[in-house]
């Protein structure tokens, strides 16, 4: 093992300037992750020239994959950077910003357009007014196993990052919103606007933008089984297609 | 439901409600070359002896083929090309597009040589001759069987490959374990359309 890492850095200084490539070159420590070794870059901002740069900067919140702002393109592939580990990884590292989202600098991007697919799925349990519902309904155990999966989804954005049907210039609302919109249309509550967030899917940007090319299901960290998602999805804008032909 | 929703659906239909069967069809009708000449021309001229054949063609036939390709050639570019991602099922997700475009060239090629030429140049009617002979002709005949051999693997390609994606867009397979099962069957459907396809073709070779 080599004393040293390579990192091969694609930067842009503002939202609207072009990105270039810097390197960098750190000293290597075991059992480091992407994260740690950008904050080594930052405690001496000097790329492999000997120039000094402004320091790389990058997004990054629980370090232990649970919220998913550190996501980022690690060696060509969507990995969040606390939890891909420098000794498992392939030498020089190229760290790259997600490609589907504006960048706003270096590794940081704007990643609103998940959370707006999540407000127009409407991926949330409706409650009206103040007043005292009483306990909710009893799920049952399979429901449970179901949903808690579904529920660990921390929309970082691997799935659309890897999405070939999702692009800068489509609104597709991706794999992560079409699996949370499955979440809660399952839920007991949840279930009464049904039919409101099938009308959402049944728009463009919808189950309909997908093309079967199953990345996300591939690169999800957390596993989610998306592309189960996206077919019970289907199946239930499948029966809305009839209902809305023979029944409105 | 809007129409951009409708006619991806509609598109996904048509590809195996009639393309699809229609090719099952074709390829079921080419094994009688192994009969000869005169069964063959039979069997395939005896389709067109009822009155309603050609509105039958035009509208089981001609109009979905033409809506599927019109809008797949669409379909093809609206997406990113992400080589670093590779897996298996993103290699099916440009295989089915680039079979789709290659067939839709094939076609054109095909209805103008079986269909379309014979027929202004008078000749339509001897369909086994037109295409041993033009199997036969030592300048074209290699560019021609060739040409069928790649069209018909893209055309049996595509439509297996579009029952397993077809599972999935209706949402008939559902979990990771039934999309395993429909993979392997459209898997035995190319297969055997394939092996069909080719014994076929093996007549007049």
């Amino acid at each position: 093992m080599s004393d040293t890492v390579t990192f091969k850095i694609k930067r842009q200084n503002t939202a609207e300037s072009s990105p270039y490539w810097e390197n960098f070159v750190i000293p290597y420590i075991p059992n480091s992750n992407v994260i740690s070794c950008l904050m080594d870059i930052r405690t001496k901002p000097e790329n492999s020239k000997g120039e000094k740069v402004a320091p790389v900067v990058w997004d990054s919140n629980c370090l232990e994959e649970v919220c998913g702002s550190c996501t980022m393109v690690i060696n060509g592939k969507v990995h969040q950077a606390c939890s891909a580990l420098i000794d498992k990884l392939e030498k020089p590292i190229t760290l790259e910003p997600m490609s589907k989202f504006p960048v706003i600098r270096d590794l940081i991007v704007d990643r609103s357009r998940m959370f707006e697919a999540l407000k127009k799925v409407q991926a949330w349990v409706t409650a009206d007014g103040y007043h005292d519902l009483g306990p909710g309904d009893r799920e049952s155990q399979s429901i449970q196993e179901v949903a808690y999966k579904l529920s660990e989804c921390m929309t970082c954005g691997c799935c659309v990052e890897a999405c070939p049907q999702y692009t800068q210039k489509n609104n597709f609302l991706g794999a992560a919103a079409i699996s949370q919109a499955r979440l809660f249309n399952m839920h007991h509550t949840g279930k009464n606007i049904t039919d409101q967030r099938l009308d959402t899917l049944m728009q463009e940007g919808g189950i309909s933008d997908c093309g079967n090319a199953q990345n996300c299901v591939e690169v999800c960290p957390k596993s989610i089984p998306l592309t189960e998602s996206i077919a019970e999805i289907g199946r239930q804008v499948s029966g809305k297609i009839w209902r809305n032909i023979f029944k409105a | 439901m809007d129409s951009h929703f409708l006619l991806r659906r509609i598109h996904s239909l048509t590809g195996v409600v009639p393309v699809g069967l229609f090719l099952v069809y074709h390829l079921y009708l080419q094994l009688y070359l192994h009969y000869g000449a005169e069964i063959y021309n039979n069997e395939v001229n005896s389709f067109y002896d009822s009155p309603l054949a050609t509105w039958a063609l035009v509208i089981v036939v001609y109009i979905p083929l033409l809506f599927h390709s019109l809008l797949g050639v669409l379909l093809v570019f609206e997406n990113k090309v992400q080589p670093s991602y590779t897996y298996f099922s993103h290699l099916l997700y440009w295989l089915q597009r680039i079979s789709g475009i290659g067939v839709l060239l094939f076609i054109i090629a095909h209805v103008w040589n079986a269909k379309l030429g014979p027929w202004i140049a008078g000749t339509w009617g001897t369909h086994f001759e037109h295409l041993s002979s033009g199997f036969a002709d030592p300048e074209t005949g290699m560019l021609t069987k060739t040409v069928y051999l790649l069209g018909v693997l893209g055309a049996v390609f595509h439509f297996a490959n579009g029952l397993n994606t077809f599972c999935m867009t209706w949402g008939i397979a559902l979990t990771p374990t039934s999309q395993k099962r429909v993979r392997s069957f459209s898997f035995l459907v190319f297969i055997i359309l394939t092996a069909s396809a080719f014994y076929a073709l093996a007549a007049i070779w």
